[in-house]
């Protein structure tokens, strides 16, 4: 039996990825982010805080730091790393080779987590500051921290690895795993926050699913058990690595057992021949209400080209499944309707609003950035803007039709919660305005989500570094500034924090629903201004790009 | 092969340089209307930086190309409609059919109504793909990929097709079908030039070649001139119904070429000589044999291919 450091394949990705500045940029990132939080919130009054508030307000954001770092930098690699080789033709030789598959799996998972334990060390400093400031204890706060974030290394190694070894392309697993990741994080709260505390099975499970989350782990380590409380967290770290460690194990199992040549051995799709009035047609145009396999009519004159391609280039957005989606969208409206209705009446709107505005943000956050950036870097990629670029199509005609291709999409997902805040104006009447002004943030949200993801596309070669770069930027704006909310107090003042906030419409949404901690801010207009002003820029900047595009070199 | 005497392509010292690389070099080549120019050279060669020139994808550095007229860097929106451009990469979508493929490129030249039905029918019998107008575009093989792809350039019914690599990776079925479509192209007076690394290939179906090595270029004219330009010493092959004539006919060839050159091969009945000799003093030679009752089945030039002249070229 070899060790795992002595695994050919482990000192391979190590020394790669050690070798590449990608990670040595990723370091001093997290090194100096760090540092500069505990910089910032250095108590300078020269008293002791026997009551731990100092070191505490220095630990949260720290905290909240390192997890946003390892949510968006860990995924990243072993999310294109197994299709990666499959494309290349390397995966066939490691299959054939006496490496067996735990090996391989093994040698990716570790070195990954490695490389993640690395990012987490150069933050030791900064947790030892915290802890020699008093009020911060290995026990209850720097070791669960630690853990957890060793776990989430661990997860999300395992989830890339899984998606991975099933995707057909480095992009679409990225995507994948990244919304697997934001799904984990925020949507697993969603139905214990939405339902409250209902007794039995669906309480179980609601619970379970709270512990999959980061969230639920970090808010009992940074001492926010009460406000986890009030919006039905119950769970801690302790069930959150129980779960977790659960998970990856059932991951790591069906990711090895598909590291098979038999089963990597796919047929592609050829294509069925297409028949109006066989049995079987008529059962499928039953079953899609569009048939899937007929043949399309062709593009009408009154729709962009490129639009109608980009939707139908889509896994899912084919009509047939466009249907299914409009279907399970108004389905979850409904739902959304009737848990407003029940928690606007139980709870009060203002209570009920702040998860479904961070729902929907999240959503948005899942679905945006992937499709965004998919626009203009996978047609690099494939070759098809060479082709484009041959044609008289102009380029502004390309931007409409790639860029309406996402806000659809996004406005559909938007449109599903509507009828929630209907219910809310419906309940609270006196709040008709405040829900005007949430969907006015929401829309501002999407145009930023649609415009910087289809703004990062454009400067992108590979579709996955585009998808890697939309989300890492997104995520900055949205979950970066409200890591500054979280260090309200010291040393930003209230004036810096909203200015920061500004830039969030997601926060200016939950200001508008007086959500707790957003009460103090007045975020509208100004966020809309600010919000529209970036989108608009982006756009501007997407044009010039395709402008340039299409000039001859 | 249907070629007139009007000048379709043309480039008059086309030069491009990226910084101090000079990719391309006072190349001045023309291409007739429903002539096939084989453009060959080795990687880097320059041969995809002149069809950028000419597909209005690059500026030259100096130097012009124009297409039917039209100045490709100065008008490179009408030049889209002139040429139909298959880059060496397929530049497929995922999760489209064939013929949504076809509609969507037909949409964006701004072909509707009942026309782009029809031109996506005649394309798809032209290359002869139109079996394959409901598989998916990702998981055609390589030479059905290609088909789509010349399919694809045709849809505006361009003047001028500009092939890069069409031949590049595929069996020698898919590599015959492909031969055929081209020449189809050619009698129906459409332009093409095609770049390829399988010089055989283009021997057949070419009428003229470009050859270019490190940005220059070499040799240009009709193929059979260049061959003989660059290959002067022919190789010919005489075959005879007996072999124990060989050495008589061997003796007799000695006295119109150098008898040391002329190599036996009893085994095939075969006897095989260079030569620079016009066609008349050859025609003599056979005659000389016939008339010396030596029995000859055939009498003929062994073909000095393109891939000669292509190597005598690279060689300097």
């Amino acid at each position: 039996m070899i060790l795992f450091w002595q695994n050919p394949l482990y000192q391979r990705e190590l020394l790669d990825r050690l070798r590449s500045g990608k990670t040595l940029a990723a370091i001093l990132a997290v090194a100096i982010i760090s540092s500069g939080l505990v910089l910032l919130r250095w108590p300078s009054d020269n008293t002791v805080d026997v009551i731990s508030q100092g070191a505490m307000l220095v630990f949260r954001p720290l905290a909240f730091a390192l997890t946003l770092a390892v949510m968006m930098l860990v995924p990243a690699f072993p999310a294109t790393s197994l299709v990666a080789e499959r494309k290349k033709g390397t995966l066939t030789l490691l299959l054939n080779s006496p490496t067996t598959p735990w090996k391989i799996y093994l040698g990716k998972l570790l070195s990954n987590v490695t490389l993640s334990f690395i990012l987490i060390s150069v933050s030791m400093p900064a947790l030892a500051a915290c802890f020699a400031m008093g009020g911060v204890s290995v026990k209850d706060h720097l070791g669960p921290l630690a853990i957890v974030l060793v776990v989430m290394a661990v997860q999300y190694s395992a989830i890339g690895l899984w998606i991975s070894v099933r995707s057909a392309s480095s992009d679409a697993s990225l995507r994948w795993t990244y919304a697997a990741v934001l799904a984990l994080t925020v949507l697993s709260l969603g139905p214990i926050v939405l339902t409250g505390d209902i007794a039995g099975v669906y309480a179980t499970v609601a619970r379970w699913m709270t512990a999959s989350s980061p969230m639920s782990a970090l808010f009992q380590i940074t001492g926010y058990e009460a406000v986890a409380a009030s919006i039905g967290i119950r769970t801690g770290w302790f069930e959150f690595c129980i779960l977790n460690a659960i998970v990856t194990a059932a991951l790591a199992i069906v990711t090895v057992r598909k590291l098979d040549p038999v089963l990597l051995d796919r047929a592609r799709p050829t294509g069925k021949v297409v028949g109006v009035t066989t049995k079987k047609s008529i059962l499928r145009r039953i079953a899609y209400l569009v048939d899937p396999n007929s043949r399309k009519s062709g593009i009408p004159f009154w729709l962009n080209p490129i639009m109608v391609k980009e939707f139908r280039t889509r896994k899912f957005g084919r009509l047939h499944w466009l249907i299914r989606l409009v279907a399970i969208c108004a389905i979850i409206s409904l739902m959304l309707t009737v848990l407003a209705a029940v928690g606007a009446t139980g709870w009060g709107v203002d209570k009920i609003a702040g998860p479904m505005v961070l729902m929907q943000v999240a959503l948005m956050l899942l679905v945006g950035p992937s499709l965004g950036a998919n626009l203009i870097a996978s047609e690099v990629e494939s070759g098809g803007w060479q082709i484009l670029r041959s044609t008289p199509i102009s380029p502004i005609r390309v931007m409409i039709g790639k860029v309406m291709s996402v806000v659809w999409t996004m406005l559909l997902v938007l449109l599903a919660t509507i009828p929630g805040y209907a219910v809310m104006s419906f309940i609270q009447p006196a709040m008709s305005g405040q829900v005007g002004n949430v969907i006015i943030s929401l829309l501002v949200a999407v145009a930023m989500v649609v415009s910087i993801s289809a703004c990062v596309s454009s400067f992108a070669r590979a579709t996955a570094a585009a998808t890697a770069s939309a989300y890492g930027t997104l995520l900055t704006i949205f979950a970066g500034t409200l890591l500054v909310w979280l260090a309200r107090g010291r040393p930003f003042g209230p004036i810096f924090i909203e200015r920061v906030l500004t830039f969030n419409p997601a926060a200016a949404a939950l200001s508008e629903m007086n959500s707790p901690g957003f009460e103090l801010y007045n975020l509208t207009p100004a966020a809309w201004w600010v919000g529209g002003g970036i989108s608009l820029g982006c756009m501007l900047i997407l044009s010039v790009r395709l402008w340039r595009m299409t000039k001859p070199d | 092969m249907t070629s007139s005497d009007e000048i379709v392509v043309q480039t008059e010292n086309l030069t491009k340089r990226y910084g101090e690389f000079t990719a391309l070099e006072d190349l001045s080549i023309h291409v007739k209307r429903g002539e096939i120019l084989g453009f060959i050279g080795p990687n880097g060669a320059g041969k995809t930086t002149t069809i950028k020139v000419l597909v209005g994808l690059s500026k030259p550095t100096s130097g012009r190309a124009t297409i039917a007229g039209v100045d490709c860097s100065q008008q490179s929106g009408k030049i889209k409609h002139l040429v139909g451009y298959m880059p060496d990469r397929f530049g497929s979508y995922d999760n489209m059919r064939v013929r949504e493929y076809l509609d969507f490129f037909a949409a964006v030249f701004g072909i509707y109504g009942k026309k782009r039905t029809q031109r996506i029918e005649e394309v798809l019998e032209v290359t002869n793909s139109g079996y394959m107008q409901d598989k998916f575009v990702e998981s055609l093989s390589h030479g059905m990929q290609q088909r789509v792809g010349i399919a694809r350039t045709l849809l505006h019914d361009p003047q001028v097709l500009i092939l890069d690599e069409p031949a590049n990776g595929l069996d020698p079925k898919a590599r015959i079908e492909m031969r055929e479509i081209l020449l189809r192209l050619a009698t129906e007076g459409k332009t093409l030039i095609v770049t390829s690394h399988i010089l055989p290939e283009l021997a057949r179906i070419c009428d003229t070649v470009a050859i270019i090595t490190g940005g220059k270029l070499k040799a240009f004219g009709e193929l059979d001139e260049v061959m003989r330009q660059l290959c002067p010493v022919r190789s010919y092959e005489v075959e005879l119904v007996d072999s124990q004539d060989l050495e008589r006919a061997a003796d007799l060839i000695g006295e119109t070429i150098e008898r040391d050159k002329v190599t036996l091969s009893p085994q095939e009945y075969v006897l095989r000589f260079p030569t620079s000799n016009t066609e008349e003093e050859l025609a003599a030679v056979l005659q000389k044999l016939v008339q010396s009752e030596i029995s000859v089945t055939q009498f003929r030039e062994v073909a000095g291919d393109l891939e000669d002249a292509f190597l005598s070229v690279a060689a300097g």
